[in-house]
Parts: C-alpha cells; sequence; structure tokens
C-alpha cells in the first residue's frame, strides 16, 4: 500500500510537474502578443476615446467657434464702418475748424486777428506787417514844385496774441510796431486788447480796448484784406483808422445779421483839426473819460462774399477840459457812415460814406485859438468806391492778380464851405489805379498811381508799393 | 407823439427780427437737408464700397473720374416704400474743396443739390438758381455744361465742378441699382 501510495505520488508529483511546466511554459508563449495586444488595444482605446472626447469637444465647440468668429466679424465689420463714416467725414471737409472770413467778420476782425477763435482753448499767435514805398511827382498840379522826398517805411510789424481760457471765456490782442524803430519816429502800441465772455453762440460781452466798429477798413486793416497799398483817406481823417478806445460791449450775429455795440470813452475835442478827427484817438492811453461814447454797427450778409450796413458813433469830445466863458463844451461828436462790399466770382466792390458833424465848433474853435483855415469844421464828408477783378480767378490757381480803382472824395472843410476861413486845399479827389498780386493769400504785393486833385490846385501825384503779409 | 414812437420802434424791431431770422452763412448739414426733403422719414446711412468694376463702370457711364469706391449713402423710407437716395460728393473746385449732398428721388431724378460744405472764398460760389436747372434730370448727354445746363459766367470752376458731380453721382447710384435690383 506503501509503494502504491509512494508510485502514487511520484505520478501525482510527475503531473504537477508537468501541469506546472506545462502552465508556466503556455505564459512564456502567450505575455509577449497579449502583451502587444492588450498594450495597442490599450492604446487604440485610449486613442479612440480621446478621439471620442475630441470629437465630442469639437461637436460641442463648432457652434462656439463659428459665434466667436461671427461676433468678430461683426466687430470687425462695425469698426469698419465707423472708420469709413470718419474718413467719409474728414474728406467731406464738412467738419473743418479753420475758421472762415465769414466767421471772422462776425467778431468785427479781419482772419489773422481772429485766429484766437479757431482755438479749443490754448495760446495762439498770427500778426501781418507791411512795408511801404513812396515817390512823389516833381510839381504839384498848379505846376509849383512839390519837394517830398521819396520814402521806404517799414510801416507796421503787428503781432497778435490771444488766450482762450475754455469755451466762455478769451483774451485777443495785437501789438503794433510802427516805422520800424522808436528812436526814429516808430511807436509800439497796443491796438486793441480786450476779453470775451462768449454768453451764447450769438452773443458774445466783450471789454478792453476795442477797434471801433466803424467802417471797412478799421476792424479789417491788414494789408492782404484792404485793397489799394494805403488805406482810403475817408477812413483816415473822418473814421481815424486805426481807432481804438477803451470800453465794453456786446458782439454777435442772428441769422444774415452781425451787430456790434460799445460803450467807449469819447474823443479828445482838443486834438481835433482842420484836416479831421485823426488826433482826437485816445489810444486807450490815460483816456480821458468825462465824456463817454456810444458806437454801433449793423450789418448784412444776405449771401458769402456780400455784407452792407452802417454804424454810428455818438459822444462827447470836450472830456471836462475845454471852455469858454467859463462854459464847459460837451463837443457832442457824431460819425455816421454807411457801406458795402460784394466779393463775388473774382470781382471785389467796395463802398463806404461817411459824414462826422461836431457840436460847439464855435467855442472849440475858440478855446484851440484855430482861425482861418485852421478852424474846425463844423461838419466833415467824404465817401469812397472801389472795385477790383482778380484776373486769374477762373484759372485753377490760389495766385490772384487784381487790378483795381478807387474814387474817393474827402473834404474836412464841409461845414465850413461858402465862408472865406474854408481851405479848399481840403477838399479833395483821389483817383487811384493800381493791382495787387498775391501768390499765396497771406502775401501781397501791391502798386499803384495815386492822383490826388483839390481845389486849391495843390494836389500832386504819386507812385505807391508796397509788401505785406498776415499769417 | 409817443405812440408814434412806440410804433417806429416796434416797427424797427419787427424788421430787425424778420432780417435776423433769415438764414445766414452757414451750410445745412446732411441731416437737416434730408429733413427736409424726406419729411416723416426714415434715413439709412450707408457708406458702400465700389469694387473696381462698379468704380470702372461708373466712369465709363459718367465720362468723369471716380477717384474714390468710398461712397457715403443715404436711403430715405417712407411707410416700407423707398421714396429717395442723397449723396455725398466731395471734390476740389480751383484749389479747395467743396462737398455737395446730391439728392434723387426714387426713380433716380436729381430732386435737390445742396451745398454742405465749401473752403473755397465765398466768391467762388452759385447762386441756388444754379442748382435748380438739375432737378428732375437723368444721366445724360446733355446733362452738360451749354447744353441742357447753362453756366454762370464768373464762375466757370464751380459750375463744371458741380456738373462733373452730378454726373459721377448719378451714374453710381445707377451702377448701385443694377447690382442691387432696382427698386432697392
Amino acid at each position: 500500500m506503501r509503494r502504491l501510495d509512494s508510485k502514487m505520488a511520484r505520478f501525482f508529483l510527475i503531473l504537477l510537474s508537468l501541469g506546472v511546466l506545462f502552465s508556466s511554459g503556455s505564459m512564456l508563449w502567450a505575455n509577449p502578443i497579449e502583451e502587444d495586444l492588450e498594450a495597442k488595444i490599450a492604446e487604440f482605446e485610449k486613442r479612440l476615446a480621446e478621439l471620442e472626447k475630441r470629437n465630442k469637444e469639437l461637436q460641442v465647440d463648432r457652434p462656439d467657434t463659428e459665434e466667436s468668429i461671427s461676433v468678430q466679424v461683426e466687430e470687425l465689420q462695425r469698426q469698419l464702418d465707423i472708420l469709413a463714416a470718419e474718413v467719409e467725414r474728414m474728406r467731406s471737409v464738412e467738419q473743418a475748424t479753420e475758421l472762415t472770413q465769414e466767421d471772422a467778420n462776425k467778431q468785427g476782425l479781419g482772419l489773422s486777428a481772429a485766429s484766437v477763435y479757431s482755438k479749443s482753448e490754448g495760446l495762439s499767435f498770427a500778426g501781418y506787417g507791411e512795408m511801404v514805398y513812396q515817390n512823389y511827382a516833381d510839381k504839384k498840379e498848379d505846376g509849383t514844385a512839390l519837394d517830398k522826398t521819396s520814402q521806404m517805411d517799414f510801416l507796421r510789424a503787428i503781432i497778435y496774441t490771444g488766450y482762450r481760457f475754455n469755451d466762455r471765456f478769451l483774451f485777443n490782442s495785437e501789438i503794433e510796431f510802427e516805422h520800424g524803430s522808436t528812436s526814429k519816429g516808430g511807436s509800439a502800441s497796443v491796438e486793441f486788447a480786450y476779453l470775451d465772455y462768449i454768453a451764447h453762440e450769438n452773443l458774445t460781452l466783450r471789454g478792453g480796448m476795442l477797434l471801433i466798429p466803424m467802417g471797412l477798413t478799421n476792424e479789417f486793416h491788414e494789408p492782404n484784406v484792404f485793397m489799394g497799398v494805403h488805406r482810403p483817406f475817408t477812413e483816415k481823417y473822418i473814421i481815424p483808422t486805426t481807432w481804438r478806445e477803451n470800453g465794453f460791449g456786446a458782439v454777435g450775429s442772428s441769422g444774415i445779421v452781425n451787430y456790434r455795440a460799445y460803450v467807449v470813452n469819447g474823443l479828445n475835442g482838443a486834438s481835433f483839426s482842420a484836416s479831421g478827427l485823426r488826433g482826437g484817438r485816445q489810444k486807450g492811453a490815460k483816456a480821458k473819460a468825462s465824456d463817454m461814447a456810444f458806437v454801433g454797427r449793423l450789418d448784412i450778409a444776405p449771401t458769402p462774399g456780400v455784407f452792407f450796413g452802417g454804424s454810428l458813433y455818438r459822444g462827447g469830445s470836450g472830456q471836462n477840459q475845454l471852455a469858454v466863458n467859463n462854459k464847459k463844451l460837451k463837443v457832442m461828436t457824431t460819425i455816421g457812415e454807411i457801406h458795402g462790399q460784394a466779393q463775388l466770382q473774382g470781382w471785389d466792390v467796395r463802398g463806404l460814406w461817411s459824414k462826422a458833424t461836431l457840436d460847439d465848433v464855435a467855442a472849440l474853435n475858440t478855446h484851440l485859438s484855430k482861425t482861418g483855415k485852421d478852424k474846425i469844421a463844423k461838419s466833415m464828408l467824404g465817401g469812397y468806391f472801389q472795385t477790383g477783378y482778380n484776373v486769374l480767378s477762373q484759372l485753377p490757381t490760389n495766385v490772384s492778380l487784381m487790378p483795381y480803382y478807387r474814387f474817393e472824395r474827402l473834404n474836412t472843410h464841409d461845414g465850413l464851405v461858402g465862408t472865406t476861413d474854408v481851405d479848399l486845399a481840403l477838399d479833395q479827389t483821389f483817383h487811384t489805379v493800381g493791382f495787387e498780386l498775391k501768390p499765396i493769400y497771406n502775401v501781397v504785393v501791391k502798386a499803384d498811381y495815386q492822383i490826388t486833385r483839390n481845389k486849391a490846385k495843390t494836389g500832386y501825384n504819386q507812385l505807391n508799393m508796397s509788401m505785406g503779409y498776415s499769417f | 407823439m409817443g405812440t408814434m414812437w412806440n410804433r417806429q420802434f416796434l416797427c424797427f424791431v419787427a424788421v430787425f427780427c424778420l432780417i435776423s431770422s433769415a438764414r445766414g452763412n452757414s451750410f445745412p448739414t446732411r441731416e437737416e437737408v434730408l429733413a427736409s426733403l424726406f419729411p416723416k422719414s426714415t434715413i439709412q446711412v450707408e457708406r458702400v464700397f465700389l469694387t473696381r468694376a462698379q468704380q470702372q463702370e461708373a466712369v465709363l457711364l459718367s465720362g468723369v473720374k471716380v477717384p474714390s469706391a468710398l461712397i457715403a449713402r443715404y436711403i430715405a423710407w417712407k411707410e416700407g416704400e423707398e421714396v429717395g437716395r442723397a449723396y455725398v460728393d466731395t471734390h476740389v473746385v480751383r484749389t479747395k474743396k467743396e462737398s455737395l449732398l446730391i439728392c434723387l428721388d426714387a426713380k433716380g431724378l436729381l430732386r435737390r443739390i445742396e451745398v454742405t460744405a465749401f473752403r473755397e472764398p465765398p466768391e467762388y460760389m452759385v447762386s441756388d438758381r444754379f442748382y435748380a436747372q438739375y432737378h428732375g434730370k437723368a444721366l445724360s448727354n446733355s446733362l452738360s455744361l451749354q447744353r441742357s445746363i447753362r453756366p454762370v459766367a464768373g464762375a466757370t470752376l464751380t459750375t463744371k465742378a458741380t456738373n462733373q458731380a452730378v454726373r459721377r453721382i448719378l451714374a453710381i447710384d445707377q451702377v448701385l441699382r443694377s447690382h442691387e435690383g432696382s427698386p432697392l
């Protein structure tokens, strides 16, 4: 039994060993393949899972991506529309902030003088200047010798400066240097210096040293603005350009109407003369203000380039310093003028008529010891008409070449006509013919021939040339 | 006496108000012109980019240059119906630019030309009577100065620039309508 048991045990052990061997053998054979397959499957499964995941992600993400692109396209389109609108508006020059002559006219200034109005804030700087050459004939109209030396004068060098504080307040000024040097009879002056309070689009309150709003030249006196080498004589002796006084008032426009109304110190009658009111200007320098004056102006501008209107000045010129027989003289001074200007299709037509009257003239002459032809007249009269045509106006060029002619009459002894005191030399007629060349708007060269005639036959001819600029 | 002065003063005030209520020298805006020309209408604002082919077609139709592919167009709608269109044309007159708002009716005939910007000196402007000659006209060979349009003496450059602008806009309108289908 034991032997049998021993054999059985030996068989069992062999079988077990074979079983182990086979089992271990099968493991040795199957292991690399299965592992490889399993690894590959695992890898594929992983990849599939990733792809499925990705696919799901893509399926999920795709609508979002399109929407995102669509949003971006819409945003780009919106920005493009804004840019296109801006570009198109800029190209149209509808929103240009450049100041026009019409805008400057409303302020009672030339283009350069009004430069501060083109600013939204801060400093402005502009100016103008002119050099004048005068050559006189040898003889007067009556044949007697004329002893006047030709002259070349740097007549004016001007600086305009202003400061725009904000939308409501601004300061503007004109500083003038005349005749080159103070050591040679020249002068340095403030021609205007004022503060503006822009209360409304159509109403500005103004105070300071003001240009008197009369005529076509006093406020618009830049050399490229007025026609001729010399300013019209009416606007020198009756409206004493450049006339400025201290005061305050209002400036504005409404529709086609521009207006200005100021209260200023009156003229100084003690400095009036037979040749006009020019000496009566106080120029804002310690101005006597016992007598004040009112000056108002109204212009109608029905179409661009055209305006017409009038102005009136009235105020005392006695200034509490003139008296006869202990009676103070008021010397009420009234100056009126009407004017018109049309610049259309190359034509430039301007005209002005002015008259000044003085009260208390006899007493004034007595006080000032003026007799005979030196007497100041009760009334003074003057006016002019001028026309020019830019012969290059219909050519595509910025250059302007304008021949012009001005006819002018002036008599500052009008109120003495018919008396023995009248000075016939003051009853004058001027013919001025010439041309102005503007290679650009800001630069002008002028030349004209001026024939002056008067009833005393002492008139003479002269050649004038000038070069001017403004910026 | 007092009553007479009061009357004179009132007359002066009335005359002043009448004059000052008149239109000044400023130009109307596009929006103001469109509102007056197409009252109670909805204005659709567009900036159209012409293709090169459309530009060339407009040049052929108008006989003038079409320097820009960017066109500002306004379409007026009233109760779902298109009642008119307007285009802005900016061009050089002499040495500086002007902008015209050229308004057409639904059929493409000229209704109004309005200056919205003018940078030349004002003396180069022409009167409304010149622009009125274009009313009701379409693009044709006779739409030119000395033919169906009378020029203005002394304003040659302005009238020439205007006529070119009108021809250009009418041609662009035709091209756009043919590509978009008419009516819009």
